[in-house]
């Protein structure tokens, strides 16, 4: 049995807060194989977005071990950490998040001239074929500010998987889109992963559970269930 | 082709342009302050060095009865002496446009030779013909002299001739004639006699062959060619060396630059100031686009280097403005203090190095700027930054503020006053800029109070209106006769005075300086005692010096005796007492002593109270004056108004206080910029809030008012600080002021009309600065503002 591609170890994570710590995870254990599409869900407050940050390097947790792709990100120091970011792990942003001043095919080319993973005369034909798999290589040079929600989250998706991250991280990519957009925007995610990809996406998207080929639910910081699926 | 992030970079600038402006223009005006002062700074270095040593300045002059042709080739003989020239300066009377005017007639024994302090002709003819004259340019605007002009001269009390300017020269030696009031003509020996003036020449000025001689070494050349002098049976007046290659006006020009540099870099320091509030606003607006680029790999050192990128290159924009300003502006000064000293700087060139000093300072600051507030920023953690939701209220004591008592106030108006303490960082920053703009502005406005206060103080003494000067020593009973009698004299009495050199075991040390001797119980000079006493009558020489002769004679020691060459003779005097009176070095004993010292009775000058006022009244009594002294066969050689020499003081010492005026203004506008950046961010920040007010019904009006109370607040707290600010700062600026110029402190004098004027700037200047944002503020629409994020 091949090694799982992301390990929580009994990690706990404490915010401090006016009224005292505040626990938003506490002793979470998970394995997540290469190939996944797994949903996180829960009530708000319950650790989702947490738990993302975690596994995307973006918060250290409190207590436990959090390692992906064989990396103990835990242990990463803040320099590390950006570097491995850049490369093995893609977010997608409830909010898009992309950057206002740079067309379409800029946004999705930025994490390659950051991580410098390939050469310059390469970002930009690897930025319009990502943009083309994802079906917006027709907005590429216009800027964010001139597409739609379901356009500019498509050039978000086209950009976290920019550096072929192993990771796909996605936190409610769907909160702001309309149910037609949001319903193409999880079918996406499913075809990216029938490629291979591994995603872990947190949303309160019901209807996201049968793109899925595991649910976990969260609640109060703990892994309630992990529902295991077929599909996907 | 530019990779994404770089394209970044530059579209940030494009498209917050009013933010990149602001930066510009804090960049610009730093650069442009301390630049100019640079440029001027240099150019004057190149052309009064240059020039000044070209003229071949007198390494001293020597004043002696009559100097011939045997005594200057026998001086010129000295091994030490790379030549010497015979001169004779008369004080005249000039008729121009404005009336008569005080000349100085200048002749030489020989113009063609023309090698020390080299005269330059400007225009017309040179060197000067029998019966014409040739005037000094720095005369020429200011008596309104022009070539061909017909101008009727008086010596003395000779009948005046009509002469024809046949042309203008320039000489760099001389304090300009529109500073000093005086119109300097350049004759012949043979017009001087047909003035009725002598004709030989009475001054010899030496200079030596080993340029490099310091003062000493120079005093010790003149020493001996005063002792050949004395030698030859002529008495020697006195004898005067200036430092070696320093222009009369040096100590002006030196004081004008070097506070001005200290303000120049003052403003480039508060530019960077603003720079850091602005790029610091910058990356708070960005703090959610650094975490979205943290979270795709992007390390702290590549954002920062991006944002320091893009400060450089704000910096490398603004100097490409400011520079060529910066030229042309110190240029403009560099011409106005040239010819405050009387130079030309047409033909010389701003160096390269002051450009390429203004270009890296322009491009580096904003980057040491902006190195703080991009480390702060790019230190923040991936999940703070995706967290950022702006300006938050944090719910602490500070933004209570104003705390229960005030709590009657208007809800806008406690808004206002909280809003303004939200950002306590950038609102220090702000007050700091504008506070120590207004510092500068008391402190100018201080400074030229307390110049004034000293002039005053030194012209309060001199309780007399006019100042005849004689040809020749007369008796005082019959100069008082003299004036008995004539309309508008109040009062006069008969002065005496000589010229003194102070006497060391190795021969006269220093310059001359001169001694006012008037009567011992004089009503008419009334010395201000610092230290010591006044004279006395008694078989004692006494002396009272003022604090500018002790400055400059290191010998003279209050309490102390010292020997003095008077007339030939030498005495030994006990300074009994120092007193503050004027700029110029001057000593005082009173006529009887200086009668017993030198063995000459008679007085040389009459001071005369009028009880007329204003200069035209004034120059009426001079002119009845100058008819009865001339019926009572007394010669006059020169006559002054005192208001016109308060008039030359002022002009020399209010001159540098003014431009720290031009430089305060300059600190006030990027003060004024900080308070528009401030505001201007303040609203970016608050779109949110500022809907939600337009949703609960605020009106224009009232979304104004919130602006502009919290920036008339931060105005009114920068006035408060400026003041205890400005005191420290007036009193520094007086003290260098005061020992460059007058050789003692200027005192203090605060201005409570300074402090209600800079009262008024700061709220203009508030209304002014948050104008802009507060009409911002009202364009915001509800729904955009609520949809901000």
């Amino acid at each position: 049995m091949p090694n799982p591609l992301i390990v929580l170890r009994d990690v706990s994570k404490t915010f401090p807060g006016a009224t005292g710590p505040f626990n938003a995870l506490t002793g979470v254990n998970l394995s997540i194989d290469q190939g996944e599409f797994v949903v996180v869900v829960g009530q708000s407050g319950s650790g989702k977005s947490t738990l993302l940050a975690l596994l995307a390097g973006i918060d250290r947790p409190t207590h436990g071990e959090v390692v992906v792709g064989g990396t103990a990100v835990h242990s990463l120091s803040e320099r590390q950490m950006s570097s491995w970011r850049g490369k093995a792990v893609g977010i997608v942003f409830q909010f898009f998040q992309l950057l206002p001043t740079l067309t379409a095919i800029e946004n999705v080319m930025l994490p390659m001239d950051f991580s410098r993973a390939w050469p310059a005369g390469e970002r930009r034909p690897r930025a319009l074929a990502l943009m083309g798999r994802l079906g917006v290589a027709d907005q590429a040079d216009k800027l964010p500010a001139t597409l739609s929600g379901g356009q500019q989250q498509r050039v978000a998706v086209a950009r976290a998987l920019a550096n072929e991250p192993a990771v796909l991280l996605a936190d409610e990519p769907t909160g702001n889109l309309d149910s037609r957009t949001a319903s193409s925007m999880l079918e996406l995610l499913a075809g990216l992963v029938r490629e291979g990809q591994t995603v872990v996406m947190v949303t309160h998207d019901e209807s996201a559970r049968r793109f899925a080929t595991r649910t976990v639910t969260l609640a109060d910081g703990q892994v309630v269930a992990s529902d295991e699926f077929a599909h996907a | 082709m530019l990779s994404p992030r770089w394209r970044k970079v530059a579209r940030d600038l494009w498209l917050h342009k009013s933010r990149t402006v602001l930066v510009v223009s804090a960049i610009c005006i730093g650069i442009i302050g301390a630049g100019s002062v640079l440029d001027a700074w240099s150019l004057l270095r190149r052309v009064t060095r240059g020039e000044f040593d070209a003229s071949n300045p007198a390494s001293a002059v020597i004043r002696t009865d009559s100097v011939d042709d045997a005594l200057l080739a026998r001086i010129r003989a000295m091994p030490a002496i790379a030549s010497a020239g015979g001169r004779r300066t008369v004080t005249a009377r000039v008729q121009t446009a404005d009336g008569w005017q005080t000349a100085w007639l200048m002749a030489s024994d020989d113009f063609t030779r023309n090698d020390i302090g080299v005269i330059k002709p400007d225009h017309g003819a040179w060197p000067p013909r029998d019966g014409e004259l040739v005037v000094e340019h720095s005369s020429v605007d200011f008596a309104g002299i022009a070539v061909g002009d017909a101008l009727p001269i008086q010596v003395g009390d000779a009948p005046p001739l009509t002469l024809t300017v046949s042309g203008i020269a320039r000489d760099v030696g001389l304090a300009p004639g529109w500073m000093e009031h005086v119109v300097y003509i350049f004759v012949t020996p043979a017009t001087l006699a047909r003035l009725g003036s002598p004709s030989s020449m009475n001054e010899i000025q030496l200079l030596v062959r080993d340029r490099t001689s310091n003062r000493t070494a120079v005093q010790r050349v003149a020493s001996d060619v005063r002792t050949l002098v004395e030698g030859t049976g002529r008495r020697v007046r006195d004898v005067n060396v200036p430092v070696p290659g320093r222009h009369i006006h040096a100590a002006q020009i030196e004081s004008l630059l070097l506070t001005q540099g200290a303000f120049g870099l003052l403003t480039l320091l508060l530019s960077g100031i603003l720079v850091v509030n602005l790029i610091s606003a910058m990356l708070t607006g960005q703090v959610r686009e650094i975490g979205v680029m943290k979270a795709m790999g992007a390390r702290a050192d590549q954002i920062a280097a991006m944002y320091l990128v893009l400060a450089l290159v704000l910096g490398i924009i603004a100097s490409v403005i400011s520079i060529p300003v910066a030229a042309v502006l110190g240029r403009m000064y560099a011409e106005f203090s040239a010819g405050i000293l009387n130079f030309d700087i047409a033909g010389f060139r701003i160096p390269v190095w002051s450009f390429a000093l203004q270009l890296a300072v322009g491009a580096v600051l904003p980057v040491i700027a902006a190195a703080i507030p991009v480390a702060r920023g790019c230190r923040i953690s991936v999940s703070d930054a995706l967290r950022d939701f702006g300006i938050t209220n944090r719910g602490d004591q500070a933004t209570r503020w104003p705390l229960p008592g005030f709590a009657a106030l208007p809800r806008p108006l406690l808004l206002s006053l909280r809003n303004a303490f939200r950002r306590r960082q950038r609102m220090v920053l702000t007050l700091a800029t504008l506070s120590a703009g207004g510092a500068v502005y008391l402190g100018a406005i201080n400074l030229r109070s307390a110049v004034r206060g000293s002039v005053d103080l030194a012209f309060a003494s001199q309780r007399y209106d006019v100042l005849l000067r004689l040809s020749h020593p007369y008796s005082p009973d019959s100069l008082l006769a003299a004036t008995a009698g004539v309309a508008g004299v109040a009062r006069a009495e008969a002065w005496s005075g000589a010229r003194a050199t102070v006497s060391a075991s190795s021969g006269p040390v220093g310059n001359s300086f001169a001694i006012a001797a008037p009567p011992l119980a004089s009503k008419m000079l009334v010395v201000p005692i610092d230290s010591g006493r006044s004279l006395m009558a008694g078989p004692a020489n006494e002396l009272v010096v003022n604090h500018r002769l002790l400055a400059d004679n290191p010998e003279l020691v209050f309490g102390k005796e010292v020997s003095l060459i008077i007339g030939g003779k030498i005495a030994r005097w006990t300074i009994v007492g120092v007193a503050d009176a004027g700029p110029l070095p001057m000593a005082f004993t009173s006529r009887e002593t200086l009668e017993r010292v030198t063995g000459q009775s008679g007085a040389t000058s009459v001071v005369i109270a009028a009880n007329t006022t204003g200069p035209a009244a004034q120059l009426d009594l001079v002119r009845r004056l100058r008819m009865s002294f001339a019926d009572h066969e007394v010669e006059v050689s020169s006559s002054q108004l005192m208001s016109e020499q308060r008039k030359v003081i002022e002009d020399h010492l209010l001159m540098v206080a003014g431009f720290l005026g031009d430089m305060s203004l300059l600190m006030i506008v990027v003060g004024g910029l900080g308070l528009a950046s401030t505001m201007s961010l303040a609203v970016l920040e608050r779109t949110r809030e500022i809907g939600v007010l337009r949703a609960i019904g605020a009106p224009h009006s009232a979304i104004i008012a919130m602006v502009q109370v919290e920036g008339l607040v931060i105005a009114v707290l920068s006035w408060a600080l400026a003041i205890p600010l400005s005191l420290p700062m007036s009193v520094a600026l007086g003290n260098a002021f005061g020992r460059v110029m007058l050789a003692l402190p200027v005192r203090l004098l605060p201005e409570p009309s300074g402090v209600l004027l800079w009262l008024g700037v700061v709220i203009v200047l508030s209304i002014v600065a948050c104008a802009w944002p507060a009409i911002r503020a009202t364009r915001i629409t509800t729904a955009a503002a609520l949809a901000y994020e």
